[in-house]
Order: C-alpha cells, then sequence, then structure tokens
C-alpha cells in the first residue's frame, strides 16, 4: 500500500472535491478564508465548512493584475484571478483577518469587484476580525471581544438561532482529533527512517482544509495506517525543514525533494505550524477558541514573536535531524523576507547550512532554481 | 568621562542631516529670488533649528530613541530626549543628499533585506548596522503596513535595541481608540522605564497644546486651496511632511504653518499661481516623489500642474483636549494617531479613503489624480484600480499610476516618469 494516485490526497490537486459537493447539495454552506488565523472551530459549529482558499494548479493572473499591482503576492493574486473567474462562486460566505497587506484586502476586492459579477446571485456575507499585532493580555481581551462580536454576526448572518455550548464543544473536539491526528502523520516524516515525504504531507494537509473535519479525521485515519504499514523512505538522502512563505504547491517541495532530498519537517501555514496547539476543552469554550487562534505558534506578522518561532525551529531541527534549511518567500511577500533575513543569520551563526530563495507563486524558472538547490545540498556535509 | 562629540555621534546621520539643511539654505538664500518657493525657505529654516537642536541634546548625554513616523514625536516630549524618526530621516535625506542615502539601502540588502521591502526603514536600518546611529530605545505603533511589522524586528533582535510596541488595532471603531489610547499611555511608561525617567505628562500636555495652534492655520490653507488658481506652490506639500514627521508639537511648527498662511492669503488675493498659469489641478493622493522633490517645481512651471495635496496634506484631526481628563487626552491622542495621514487610509477598509478622494476631487475641482505607487506599500497595491473606476464613474477624471520606490531613484528612471506625466497632462490641454 502507498500514497501514490490516493483519493484523498489528490483532493489537494483541486479546488472542488467531492466531498465539498455532497456538502453542497445538502444545502449547507461553505465559507472561505484566506489565513489560518480563523477561529475554524466557531464556524463549524454553526454547520458551516470552512475551506482554506488557494488556487493549486492555477497559474493565470490577468484578472487579478487590474486589480492588484505588480508589487503584490503571487498566491493572493492568483486566487483572485481564479476568484474573478468564478472559482470560488460556491463560497457562501468570506472570512479576512488583517494577516497580511496583500490577503487582507482580499476583503474589498470581493466586495466591490468578485461578489459583484452578474454570475453571483446573492452577494455572501463578509465577516473581518480585527487581530493585534502583538502578544500580550490587552491584545487577547481585543481579540476576545473581536470573537464574541464574530459569534454574533454569524448568528445573525446566518439566521441562527444560537451557537451553543454543545456545538462549540463538538466542534473542538472534532477539530482537536483533527490536529492530533496531522501531528501522528508529520511525526512519521521526522523518523531517522521518515515514512511519508514533504510533498505527501502537504498534499494531506492541503486536502483537510477542502474537505469537512468528520470526514477528514476517517481520511486521515486510514492514511495513518497506510503510512504506518508502508516501507520506509530512503534515508540517504539530504533532511530538510522548509520555512517560509505559504505553499500551495507540491510542484515547489517535489521540486526540492527529486533534486535529492527530502522535506523532514517545516514551518509552513498549510505544514506543521497550524497543528501544533489545540483548543482547551476546559472552561470557557468561545474564549479557549480564541486563546488558540491568539496564542499559537505565531508566524511573522506577530511583531514580537520572533524569539518563539526561533526556539521553536531549533528545537525542530534537532528533533528531526535537519541537515539542511531552505528558507523561502513568495516575490513581494514583506514579512517572510525579513523574517527570513533574521533567520539566515542566525542559523548561520549557529553553523546550520541555510539557503534563502525567493519565488513565484507558482513554479517557473525551474532549471534556475533546481540548480542553486542542488548547489546548496552538495554545500552541506 | 565621554565627551560631547562621541556622545553627538550617537546621531551622526542629524549631523549630516543638519549640514545639509544648512547648506541647502545657504544654496537657496543665495540663488534664488526673493519669495521663491517660500515654503521650502520657511521650512529649511525651522528644520535647522529642530534637528540643532537634537543634536545639541545628544551631545547634553540625552538618551536617543528612535520612533515610527506614525507615533508623533510631540507624543515623545513627555521625556527629555533625543526624537529621530525613523522612516523621516530615510526620506529627507533621500531628498536632499545628490544620491540619496543609497549607499545604506545597499548595505541593507546585501544584508538580506528584500528588495521589495520599504526603503523609508531600510535606510535607518542600513545606518544602524553602520553604526552611525546608535538608539537606546524605539517606539513604534504596530501600523501601518507590514513592512512596518516585518522591518522593526531587526532592530531588536539584531541591533539588540529595546522596542516599544503600541498596539494599534486594523478597525476605526470606537473601542479601537479606546484600546489604543491605552497602548499609547502603557508604552510611554514602558519607554520611561527603559530610558530612566518618568513621563511627564503636564509637559505632554504643554506640547500636544501648541500642536493644536497649529490646526486652524492649516486648515485655513488647505481650504484656499479650493480657490483657482491654487495659492500655494507644489513644494509645501513636500515641506509640510517634513514639518508634520519633525516638528510635532513645536513651536516652530506653529511658525511654519502661519507664516505659510500669510503668503497663501496674498496669493489668493492677487489670484497669483506659483508657475505663472494653472492649467491643470492635481491631487495626489498619496505620497511625494521624495527623491525627486524638484517635480513640484517642474510641475508647477513646466505643466502648470498644481498639486492641490499629497496624504501629508488632507488628513486633519480636531485638537487635543488637554484640559478634560488625562482619559480624553489620551483618547484625543489614539484617534490623532489613527487618523494620521497613511493610519487613517491604512488601518480600516479603503472604503472611506475612495470616498473621501470623490469628495476632495469634486470640492477642490481636481482634473486628474497622480498615484504614486510605491513599491514598500503593500496594502494600498488593492487600491488603486477601484479608485480609478471610483473617480471616473463618479467625477469623470481619470488617474496616472506611477510604479515606483519613493525612496530610491534606481527603480525607476525619472525622465520616464515625467515623460509619463508630460504625456497624460497632454490629454487635458
Amino acid at each position: 500500500m502507498s500514497l501514490t494516485n490516493d483519493k484523498f490526497l489528490n483532493i489537494s490537486n483541486s479546488i472542488k472535491n467531492s466531498y465539498l459537493e455532497e456538502w453542497k447539495n445538502n444545502k449547507k454552506k461553505v465559507l472561505g478564508y484566506y489565513c489560518t488565523y480563523i477561529p475554524e472551530e466557531l464556524f463549524y459549529a454553526a454547520g458551516l465548512l470552512p475551506y482554506r482558499i488557494r488556487a493549486t494548479g492555477h497559474e493565470l493572473d490577468e484578472l487579478a493584475d487590474i486589480y492588484m499591482v505588480r508589487f503584490t503576492c503571487g498566491f493572493v493574486r492568483l486566487t483572485l484571478d481564479l476568484a474573478l473567474r468564478g472559482g470560488f462562486d460556491f463560497l457562501d460566505g468570506l472570512f479576512v483577518t488583517n494577516c497580511c497587506d496583500h490577503a487582507r484586502r482580499m476583503h474589498e476586492l470581493y466586495d466591490l469587484v468578485v461578489f459583484k459579477r452578474k454570475e453571483i446571485k446573492q452577494k455572501p456575507p463578509q465577516f473581518y476580525v480585527a487581530l493585534p499585532h502583538v502578544i500580550n493580555e490587552d491584545g487577547f481581551e481585543w481579540y476576545l471581544d473581536e470573537i464574541k462580536l464574530l459569534k454574533e454576526q454569524i448568528e445573525q448572518k446566518y439566521n441562527l438561532k444560537e451557537i451553543d455550548n454543545s456545538q462549540i464543544k463538538e466542534a473542538i473536539n472534532i477539530y482537536n482529533e483533527n490536529r492530533s491526528l496531522l501531528r501522528e502523520i508529520y511525526n512519521l516524516r521526522t523518523l531517522e527512517n521518515p515514512k511519508l515525504t514533504g510533498s505527501e504531507f502537504l498534499q494531506i494537509s492541503m486536502a483537510n482544509t477542502s474537505v469537512p473535519k468528520e470526514i477528514a479525521n476517517n481520511e486521515l485515519k486510514r492514511i495513518l495506517e497506510i503510512i504506518k504499514n508502508s516501507k520506509d523512505l530512503s534515508n540517504n538522502r539530504k533532511r530538510i525543514m522548509l520555512i517560509g512563505s505559504v505553499v500551495d504547491n507540491i510542484n515547489f517541495t517535489k521540486l526540492i525533494e527529486d533534486s535529492g532530498a527530502i522535506i523532514v519537517s517545516d514551518f509552513l501555514c498549510f505544514g506543521e505550524r497550524n497543528i501544533l496547539d489545540d483548543v482547551d476543552l476546559n472552561g470557557d469554550l468561545l474564549e479557549n477558541i480564541a486563546k488558540r487562534t491568539y496564542y499559537r505558534m505565531s508566524c511573522p506578522r506577530m511583531m514580537d514573536d520572533h524569539e518563539k518561532r526561533y526556539d521553536f525551529i531549533l528545537k525542530e531541527i534537532e528533533r528531526a535531524k535537519v541537515d539542511g534549511v531552505i528558507l523561502q518567500r513568495i516575490n513581494n511577500c514583506d514579512l517572510h523576507g525579513c523574517e527570513n533575513m533574521l533567520l539566515e543569520h542566525e542559523l548561520k551563526d549557529l553553523g546550520i547550512p541555510t539557503f534563502n530563495i525567493d519565488r513565484e507563486a507558482f513554479l517557473t524558472d525551474t532549471t534556475r532554481l533546481q540548480t542553486r538547490i542542488e548547489a546548496f545540498y552538495e554545500m552541506i556535509k | 568621562m565621554v565627551n560631547r562629540k562621541e556622545l553627538e555621534n550617537k546621531v551622526i546621520p542629524y549631523k549630516i542631516l543638519l549640514e545639509t539643511l544648512q547648506n541647502t539654505y545657504d544654496l537657496v538664500d543665495s540663488i534664488l529670488l526673493d519669495n521663491t518657493i517660500p515654503s521650502l525657505r520657511i521650512g529649511l529654516k525651522y528644520l535647522i533649528q529642530i534637528i540643532e537642536d537634537c543634536v545639541e541634546k545628544a551631545g547634553d548625554g540625552l538618551p536617543v530613541v528612535g520612533h515610527h513616523f506614525a507615533f508623533q514625536s510631540e507624543y515623545l516630549d513627555c521625556f527629555d530626549l533625543v526624537p529621530v524618526c525613523i522612516e523621516g530621516t530615510s526620506y529627507i535625506l533621500s531628498a536632499l543628499l545628490p544620491d540619496g542615502i543609497e549607499k545604506y539601502y545597499d548595505l541593507m540588502r546585501n544584508w538580506g533585506h528584500p528588495f521589495h521591502t520599504c526603503s523609508s526603514q531600510k535606510g535607518v536600518m542600513g545606518m544602524t548596522l553602520d553604526d552611525l546611529f546608535r538608539f537606546d530605545a524605539i517606539i513604534c505603533p504596530t501600523a501601518p503596513c507590514d513592512n512596518t511589522m516585518a522591518s522593526y524586528p531587526y532592530f531588536k533582535y539584531q541591533a539588540n535595541i529595546p522596542m516599544v510596541l503600541p498596539d494599534m488595532p486594523f478597525i476605526h471603531k470606537e473601542q479601537s481608540y479606546k484600546y489604543y489610547a491605552k497602548q499609547i499611555k502603557k508604552a510611554l511608561e514602558d519607554l520611561g522605564k527603559i530610558i530612566g525617567q518618568k513621563p511627564d505628562w503636564d509637559e505632554l500636555k504643554k506640547h500636544l497644546e501648541i500642536d493644536n495652534k497649529s490646526i486652524n492655520s492649516q486648515l485655513e490653507i488647505f481650504e484656499l486651496k479650493k480657490a483657482i488658481p491654487c495659492p500655494v506652490e507644489n513644494f509645501y506639500n513636500a515641506m509640510s511632511a517634513a514639518v508634520t514627521v519633525f516638528m510635532a508639537g513645536k513651536e516652530e511648527k506653529v511658525k511654519y504653518y502661519d507664516e505659510m498662511l500669510e503668503i497663501a492669503k496674498y496669493n489668493y488675493r492677487k489670484k497669483k499661481h506659483h508657475g505663472g498659469e494653472e492649467k491643470i489641478r492635481c491631487i495626489f493622493p498619496y505620497m511625494l516623489i521624495f527623491f525627486d522633490l524638484g517635480l513640484c517645481e517642474w510641475l508647477d512651471r513646466e505643466l502648470g500642474m498644481s498639486i492641490l495635496f499629497d496624504i501629508f496634506n488632507y488628513n486633519f484631526t480636531k485638537p487635543i483636549r488637554t484640559t478634560d481628563s488625562m482619559d480624553t487626552m489620551f483618547y484625543d491622542m489614539a484617534r490623532k494617531g489613527m487618523d494620521f495621514p497613511m493610519m487613517k487610509q491604512s488601518t480600516d477598509f479603503y472604503y472611506n479613503f475612495i470616498d473621501d478622494c470623490v469628495n476632495l476631487a469634486k470640492e477642490f475641482k481636481s482634473d486628474c489624480f497622480i498615484f504614486t505607487m510605491h513599491i514598500g506599500c503593500k496594502q494600498f497595491g488593492s487600491v488603486v484600480q477601484v479608485l480609478r473606476e471610483a473617480l471616473r464613474d463618479e467625477v469623470g477624471i481619470p488617474v496616472l499610476m506611477l510604479d515606483l520606490d519613493v525612496g530610491d531613484k534606481r527603480m525607476t528612471s525619472m525622465k520616464v516618469l515625467r515623460d509619463k506625466i508630460s504625456l497624460f497632462a497632454q490629454t487635458f490641454l
């Protein structure tokens, strides 16, 4: 048994999937979101399917170029292009937070352009939460108020009586189980003889954000069994940790792995960063959801948390016996660009082989990239 | 014992700036005819006094505190310190020195700072890397953009400078002002602990009141710009940006605007246009091009194009209430901070920005807009086309967008930019 051509992993290759269609056929609603800073459990408790917007496989951005200048993020531009071509017309709502300057403006562009297209019969509700850029008690209080307000808005906009505690508890249970399963799978990458590649994990993780979590959990259990019973992967490849901007396409990770390495660990938002923390089931559940979202392992949009991220990365390098680190950013991503700058100096000072690259959102310039990556592997002892 | 020279060397770029300002002032005084580009002449005179004072204070051994341009320097007047505006320093030197501060941009780029990240921070980051600035602390609101969020950690984690980060919410509502008010107060208290001083709220009040005094003159000048021809030269906008970030809370700011108001009134009465004849009325809804402020004069004189205002010259807030209570004062400071140029537009949805532009275009009878799309400002990267459509549909005027780095001339040829503007202007003439 192997993961090759597995039906769940294949979900990651397309925007829609059969589970999503079934959900829609049952008259249930889908809510699109851009960034992992979302209280997903709350939406799920309200009967919505939170669907992470991505543009896997889409390589056109002419329509998006009308509305976004060339200095903006290629990933967000591709998703906007796809949205303008009707790729996300199945959405019944949109959640945006001020995660980064590129994605946060999707609130306005969906409102003023995407949802105003003639194909959209009724404009879906939009939700926005202002997330602080520092992590402290004051910030949490602000954020909790925002989440309470969000709950009211969800109830009001979808005409729900009330999202009650039992629904929230059920959603938390499902999501905690989901993260726990993903962590179990993730840990099989970090073994001395890994059981799956980084590209495979990325596929699992992307698919996981595109289907209802109960279904995902069943699939993850099935996949876990397959992986456990599969042969070890070759252990003579360089062990790489991949860090940086969003990666929603295995073409890039495959390029890294096909050049003579295996991505045994990552610090990506479609990867480990989003599965580390669970929601506490004791006490005020809404507050616990807010706590998890706010205090979770951060990305560089949190301005005062670099130290924690750096410490985590160092521990992960040790735990996964990483030979070298690839820092990457999508062009024009200032947040990861500057974070990578700091990490590059810090890691190199410790003698950890580190390679810092910028790239387009979809894979271009393959030969140049491959040559540089191979040269980096040569440098690793 | 540390000597005065050594202490002054904590702010070497300010010493360079002072010398450059003095040389420029001498040049202006000896070459230009009397009353030519009055904003330049008056602004330089007061800027010299301000920067001189900073260097003097550095020599006295006062702590050097870097601040983001959106944490207004008058808020720091509750301490005895040397305020250094990080973004303002990069761009005023870009404007004044022949090759700007390219050397420090390159230094920082070579260190790994991405090419697409804002030059306003890159410059002072490079100067700090080169040990030209030795900050005792830095204070920075968590706004308005990714560049702020991304670049400032360099000062903390690599240059080991203590940093205070008042958190500014990315939405404008009553609750936001209250939250940010607390953040400002706490930030000032935290900063005080770092530099070993207690905030003097009476002194803060005094400077807030001084700053309040300049608002009426600013508003009057703004009103006068509705007249045809515009009675203020284009350069006034550039100098006002410098005045806003370097002179906040100072008597020099009040004097600058009072003197400019008198000149504007005179020109208004005489229907006098700085360039001779006003042919086109234009709004720069965003920034000017700092590495080539000569563009202001060129537009006035060559094209007869008035820049009615840029982003630093159409955002006004009510005076801060200093006599009610401390809470009211901090609330107003928060409101002013969140409505500060660029903050207002960046920390909220851009619907209000679009509405403001449409209304200003109508009120000021603008013929067109020129949007300087600065490479650093990703938060505006999705705005231009929506603005273009709104102005086309509601006012019937066009927008020219210029892709550039407003602080680094090497990204785009200035000739190409001027050619684009000339071609754009021809469509009106």
